[in-house]
Parts: structure tokens; sequence; C-alpha cells
């Protein structure tokens, strides 16, 4: 790390001192964060957030003018991509004998039999997020509007284009999309179980 | 390619990633709320979280603390000195002259062995080494025997 780097980034003793001065209202953030991205996904919000503390002290570097909690929010969803792409391509690629250095790896199509209980793990993964996508959906059954605003933001649409679709102000679409999150929050407190 | 899933799968997570800006940027009132709506206690929640932190902190340092003696280990593993047998050739050279003068003359001992003083300090290891093997010498740990 150059000297200019370490001055613009914290040190370990610096995320871990800025750790111990969190408020009950960043932890609940931390808490929050970590069950939306748990949701329908094999682990849980506490392996999450434990994963993101060791890498934050371990491996990550945190620029100093970052806010730690966001930095922890990032790696929390590192964590979870990456949990969820294992389940995704472990099965896909196995390494294979090669008679090069050590760095020359080279793959082949896992064995159809040996991989079964991978394809397993893949297909329930599958199917407890078409099934926890469903639920979400159906939980704004009573509510059109929630339901469009849900969608659109499952489907990567911005704000203004939210807000010109259902035709709210901006006071009343945050309002509304607050309450779509408390509403999840509330109804699955523990994150989506099949 | 797309298989059985996906589509969800990016749909939730891309709702992951709006609500953490949202909750991120969510005010402490509002997000306190949302906790306990939740069924959770803020302060219960802060104390398990604070705990949580130095559980991982304290596993981080012993890890770091065996990966350091492993690397210290192989340091001093590479860095050590040859292991050699430390051979006094004074005490070697005496040992086979106080031989070659015994007045029993019992040890028949080669022409080249009585001048030792011109041999090299490898002939004379040599020389005792093999009137070891010749039965004539203990070897030197033995020597009280002798």
């Amino acid at each position: 790390m150059s000297l200019s780097q370490a001055a613009t980034t914290r040190s370990r003793d610096e995320v871990a001192a800025a750790i111990r001065t969190f408020t009950p209202a960043d932890w609940a953030r931390l808490k929050r964060v970590a069950a939306k991205y748990a949701f329908a996904r094999p682990i849980s919000p506490e392996d999450l957030i434990q994963e993101a503390f060791v890498r934050a002290l371990d491996t990550r570097v945190c620029p100093s003018d970052i806010d730690v909690v966001k930095f922890l929010a990032e790696i929390i969803r590192s964590v979870a991509d990456g949990e969820a792409e294992k389940v995704e391509h472990k099965a896909k690629l196995v390494p294979i004998a090669n008679t090069g250095g050590p760095d020359d790896l080279a793959y082949d199509i896992a064995d159809e039999a040996a991989d079964a209980e991978v394809r397993l793990v893949e297909a329930e993964h599958a199917e407890r997020c078409v099934a926890a996508h469903a639920a979400l959906v159906a939980l704004f059954d009573d509510d059109p509007t929630a339901q469009l605003i849900l969608e659109g933001m499952m489907d990567n649409m911005a704000g203004e284009e939210l807000r010109e679709l259902t035709g709210l102000d901006k006071v009343a679409y945050d309002s509304k999309r607050k309450a779509i999150r408390r509403k999840i929050a509330k109804h699955y407190p523990n994150g989506w179980k099949p | 390619m797309t298989g059985k899933g996906d589509k969800e799968r990016i749909a939730l997570s891309r709702l992951a990633n709006a609500f953490t800006d949202d909750i991120l940027s969510a005010s402490d009132e509002d997000i306190l709320t949302e906790l306990k709506e939740a069924g959770e206690d803020p302060a219960k929640n802060a104390g398990e979280m604070r705990a949580l932190f130095e559980k991982t902190v304290l596993l981080a340092n012993k890890k770091r603390l065996s990966a350091a003696k492993a690397g210290a280990a192989s340091v001093r593993e590479v860095f050590a000195a040859p292991v050699t047998s430390a051979v006094d050739i004074r005490a070697a050279r005496a040992r086979l002259r106080q031989i070659i003068e015994a007045p029993s003359g019992a040890h028949k001992v080669t022409l080249a062995a009585r001048k030792e003083s011109e041999m090299s300090d490898s002939d004379v290891l040599g020389m005792l080494d093999d009137l070891v093997e010749l039965g004539i010498l203990s070897r030197p740990n033995d020597a009280d025997s002798d």
C-alpha cells in the first residue's frame, strides 16, 4: 500500500474502532440490509454480517470517505452474491488433470452422475427464488400501486419512471416505497422460508 | 443462457439492492421503527451485533496469530544454520597420538598413522573411524569405556 493510499484508507484498527462506535440505529441498518440479502438465500443474516466483519478486517480496503456502515453493507451484498453464484456454478465446471504448470488449470463439464446432489441444491435454490418472488408480489395483492412499484423495483426501473407510471409525487412515492419495505420486513422478519 | 428461477433470482437481488439504498439513507427513527415492527428490540440487537463483532475480531486475531507463527517457523527453517556435528580436531589428534604411542603396541597401526603430525584433519578423522570399525577403538561417545 502506497503512502497516499494509506492516507485515504482506514486501517484495520480504524475500521474496528468505527464499528465499536455504531449506534443502535447503525446496527439496525446493518441487520435490515443483511435480512434483505439473506431473503430466499440459503444463508442467515447473522452469517452474512459475520462474514462481512471478517472481510472488513482482513481483506477489504475501506476508503476514508466511505461511511463504515455503507462499507459493510457493500461487503454483505458481495458475500450474498458470491453465495448465490456458488450455488449456481459449482455444478458446471470441474478441474481436470493437465500436463502444464500449476497455473494451467483445465476444466471440464462435471460428471453428470456425481453432480446429482449439487444439481438438486441448484434446483432447490431456483424453486426458492420463484416461490419467494411470487410470495412477495402476492403480499401486495390488495394494493395495486404498491405492487406496481415493487415489480418495477424488481425490473430495475428508476424512481422517476415509477413515479410517472403510478402518478405519485415524490413524497407520496417515497412514502409508498417505505411502506412496502416495512410491510415485507414485518411479514418476513426472518426472511422468506419455503 | 437463463435457467429456471434466474429471472426471479435477479429480481430479488435488484430489490435487495434498492432496499439497501433506502435503508442506508433512512432516518434513525425510521430504521429503528422498522426493526421494532419486525419484532426486534434495537438495544438487544445492538448488543448481539456488538458481541458478534467482538467474537469475529477474536477469531480473526487467532487466525492472524497462527499465520504469523507459521510464517515465523518457515523463516526460521529457511535461515537456520545447517546442522553440523562439531568435531574437536585437537582432541581427535590427541586420541590418535595416544594410540600410536601406546607402550603396549597392541594396536597394529599403519606406518602412515605414526606420522600423525603430517596427516590432514580428514585423514586423522578417517583413521579414527577405521579404528572404530576394526573394533580397536570405541566411539567417542563411548569414551568412558576406552
